[in-house]
C-alpha cells in the first residue's frame, strides 16, 4: 500500500496530495517520516512568525519562541534592529535561557558559563585561558546560530533559516495587501496585548492550520454551543453572496465580507462601536472591499502555521511537536490607538471565546485530536480525506488579488494550502517551487 | 506579581477559630462536589454577585525580573465576573456542546485549607490547594493542579465566594482545554 517504499529515491510526497481532485492522504497527519521531512522541507525553509515588534520595544528586550521545533531567542539590538538565533549553546547544546520574555544584556549558559551577547555572539567563558592554547579555536566560530534572514511586515516579525528563501515581500506576495486589513486599518499601527496563552493539543499541526485557512463550514456545527452561549442563537452565516476564499502562495483568507460578523461573537459591544465609529476612516485607508473584511466572518492561515481570526483578533502559532502534538501559542492583536476600554474588551472577549477555557475553542481541540488519533489504525490511515467542497468555484476578480474562489462553504483554500505543502515537500530548492498564481483545477 | 507575594501571610493576620474554619472547609468540599457532579448552576449559586474569578497565565520570567510571573493586564485563562461565568456554564448545558458528550469524569480534590481573618469581620481569606483529575473518552486524562487564594463572604449565615485567585502550576497548559472550574 505504501506509495513511498523505494529506498533508493526520495519519497514522492506530492503524490499524497491530489489538490485538483480535493483528495489528501491521511498519512500527512500521522507518519513520522512525513513529519521529519516537513521539518526539513517546510520549517527550515519557510518564513515563520516569531514575534510582534510590540513585544520587544526596547534594546535588550527579548522573547523566546520556536521555529518548527528549534528553540529561538528574538532580541532587540542596541541599534533597534532585531536578531533571532538558536536558544542552544554552541558548546554542548544546552538551552540558554528559560525565560519567555525579559530584558537582558546577554545570555549565559548554565552548563559551563559560556556567555553570549544579545546579538548571539560568544563573548566569553570561564577559564578562557584554557582555550588560548587550543589549536584553531576562535570565539567567532562559536556564536549562536543566527537565522538566515529576519524581517518585519508592519509589526509582525518573521524569520527563515534558509539563506536561499525569497524575501519576505516575495513570500507574502499579494497576501501583504490583505494583511493590511489587520495591520494598517489605523494610522497608529498595532500591538499585542501583554501575555501569551499556551496550551497543548494532541493533534497534527496541519489540521489546526487547515481549519483556519478557510473552514467556515465547521463553525455552524462545531460551534453551535459556543454561538448560543455568546449570542443566544446558532451560527448564522448571513448572506453569503460576496463570500470568497482568497489564496496566495498557500496563505489563505476566507471571508464573508460582512463587516462585523466575527467581532460580534466576542460579546463586547464596545468593539463593534469602535469599528462603526471608524468605518469611514477605515474605508479611506483600505477601500470598501478590505474595510468589509476587518471584522467579518472569516479566518486566515499564513503558510505554514501562523493563523488568526479577523475581528476576534486572536493570533496564533501552531508549534509542531511531533506528528501528533502541537503547542498552541496565542496572542491578542489590537490597534495601538484603541481606547483602553476597547483593548480591555478584546482581552475579555478572546478569553471567553478563543482561549482554552473559551466557549469556541473548547470544541475545536477535541475535533483535531480525534481527527489525528483515528489514524493510529493502519487501514484507517490508508484511506484518504475529502477536501472537495467548491471544486470549480474559482473566479476572476478585478477587485481582489490572488486566487479567488466564490463562496464561504468551500475548501478551495485548503486545496491551495496542500498544493503548496506538496510543492515544498518535493522541491529541492526554492527555484523549483512552482509559481501557481495562474488559475488551475483547484 | 509573584506567587510568593500572593500566598505568604500578611502582617498580623490571624487564623479564624476552628468552628469557622470547619464551616469554610465544608463550603469548599461542597463546592468541589458540585463541580464533580457537573452541577454548574448550583455552583454558580455559591458565587457572590461581585465575584472576581481569576486564573492568570503564569509566565517563566527571570527571578530578577520585577515584572513578576503574572499581572492583571496580562492574559488569563479566566478573568471573569458573574455574567462571564454564567456564559461558560450556559455552553456546558447545551446538547451541542459536543466535547461534553459523553461526560467527563471529574474529580476535584481540595487540601491545605487555611482560613484567615480579614479587616471585614464577615469576609475570610481562604487558601487551599486543588487537584483536578479529569478523565474522558477512553484514555484521555489531564491533571491540573494549583493553589487558590479566596475571599469568602458570610451573608446571613451563608457563604459566598467573592474573589478567587487561581495560581496554576502550569506555564504551558498541558491540556487542550479547561472544561470545568477550579
Amino acid at each position: 500500500m505504501s506509495r513511498f517504499n523505494n529506498a533508493k529515491s526520495p519519497p514522492d510526497w506530492a503524490s499524497l496530495v491530489s489538490a485538483d481532485k480535493g483528495v489528501v492522504d491521511r498519512r500527512l497527519f500521522w507518519d513520522k517520516e512525513v513529519y521529519e521531512a516537513e521539518m526539513q522541507q517546510i520549517f527550515s525553509r519557510c518564513w515563520l512568525f516569531v514575534a510582534h515588534e510590540s513585544q520587544i520595544p526596547n534594546p535588550n528586550d527579548y522573547v523566546t519562541t520556536y521555529m518548527g521545533e528549534d528553540l529561538v531567542i528574538v532580541a532587540r539590538q542596541k541599534d533597534h534592529s532585531i536578531k533571532a538565533f538558536l536558544n542552544s549553546c554552541s558548546h554542548r547544546g544546552n538551552q540558554i535561557t528559560f525565560s519567555e520574555k525579559g530584558n537582558a544584556r546577554g545570555f549565559t549558559c548554565n552548563y559551563h558559563g559560556w556567555s553570549f551577547g544579545t546579538d548571539g555572539a560568544l563573548k566569553g567563558m570561564p577559564q578562557s585561558e584554557a582555550y588560548e592554547n587550543c589549536p584553531g579555536f576562535k570565539k567567532c566560530d562559536h556564536d549562536l546560530k543566527q537565522v538566515a534572514n529576519i524581517e518585519s511586515y508592519k509589526g509582525l516579525i518573521f524569520a527563515t533559516f534558509d539563506p536561499d528563501a525569497p524575501s519576505l515581500k516575495e513570500y507574502l506576495g499579494e497576501f501583504a495587501w490583505y494583511l493590511d486589513i489587520m495591520l494598517d486599518n489605523d494610522e497608529g499601527g498595532t500591538e499585542f496585548l501583554p501575555g501569551c496563552t499556551k496550551s497543548v493539543i494532541k493533534a497534527n499541526w496541519k489540521f489546526c492550520a487547515d481549519n483556519f485557512v478557510g473552514d467556515a463550514y465547521h463553525a455552524e456545527w462545531t460551534h453551535d454551543s459556543g454561538a448560543n452561549a455568546m449570542l443566544g442563537q446558532s451560527v448564522n452565516y448571513g448572506n453569503l453572496k460576496d463570500a470568497v476564499h482568497i489564496s496566495v502562495n498557500g496563505h489563505g483568507w476566507a471571508t464573508n465580507m460582512d463587516k462585523f460578523g466575527n467581532l460580534r461573537t466576542l460579546g463586547e459591544p464596545l468593539i463593534e462601536d469602535y469599528y462603526r465609529g471608524r468605518w469611514h476612516d477605515v474605508v479611506d485607508r483600505l477601500g470598501a472591499a478590505r474595510a468589509r473584511m476587518v471584522g467579518a466572518v472569516s479566518s486566515v492561515t499564513m503558510f505554514p502555521n501562523f493563523s488568526f481570526l479577523p475581528g476576534q483578533n486572536t493570533f496564533r502559532v501552531w508549534q509542531p511537536r511531533g506528528p501528533n502534538e502541537i503547542e498552541l501559542h496565542t496572542w491578542v492583536l489590537v490597534n495601538k490607538n484603541m481606547p483602553q476600554e476597547v483593548k480591555d474588551a478584546y482581552r475579555r472577549g478572546v478569553m471567553m471565546t478563543f482561549s482554552p477555557a473559551g466557549v469556541f475553542e473548547m470544541d475545536d481541540g477535541e475535533n483535531w485530536e480525534f481527527s489525528t488519533r483515528s489514524n493510529r489504525g493502519y487501514i484507517t490511515r490508508n484511506q484518504s480525506l475529502s477536501y472537495s467542497l467548491g471544486l470549480g468555484s474559482e473566479i476572476q476578480s478585478d477587485e481582489l488579488p490572488g486566487r479567488i474562489s466564490k463562496g464561504l462553504i468551500n475548501e478551495a483554500n485548503h486545496r491551495h494550502y496542500y498544493q503548496r505543502w506538496a510543492d515544498l515537500m518535493t522541491a529541492e530548492s526554492w527555484s523549483n517551487v512552482p509559481d501557481r498564481k495562474e488559475s488551475g483545477e483547484c | 506579581m509573584l506567587v510568593a507575594d500572593s500566598i505568604l501571610p500578611k502582617l498580623g493576620r490571624q487564623y479564624v477559630d476552628l468552628n469557622r474554619e470547619q464551616e469554610l472547609k465544608r463550603f469548599l468540599y461542597h463546592e468541589s462536589r458540585l463541580l464533580d457532579a457537573e452541577e454548574y448552576e448550583a455552583w454558580l449559586g455559591l458565587m457572590a454577585e461581585d465575584i472576581h474569578y481569576w486564573m492568570p497565565v503564569q509566565e517563566n520570567r527571570d527571578r530578577k525580573d520585577k515584572a513578576g510571573t503574572f499581572s492583571a493586564t496580562r492574559m488569563a485563562f479566566f478573568d471573569d465576573n458573574y455574567q462571564q461565568l454564567k456564559t461558560r456554564i450556559d455552553r456546558f448545558g447545551m446538547h451541542t456542546a459536543w466535547s461534553e458528550n459523553p461526560r467527563t469524569r471529574h474529580v476535584h480534590s481540595v487540601s491545605n485549607i487555611e482560613v484567615f481573618e480579614t479587616a471585614n469581620p464577615e469576609e475570610f481569606e481562604v487558601q487551599s490547594v486543588f487537584i483536578n483529575c479529569r478523565n474522558a473518552r477512553e484514555r484521555d486524562q489531564d491533571i491540573i493542579m494549583g493553589r487558590r487564594v479566596d475571599l469568602i463572604r458570610c451573608v446571613k449565615g451563608d457563604y459566598y465566594l467573592a474573589k478567587r485567585l487561581i495560581i496554576l502550576s502550569h506555564n504551558v497548559l498541558l491540556s487542550k482545554n479547561i472544561n470545568t472550574f477550579f
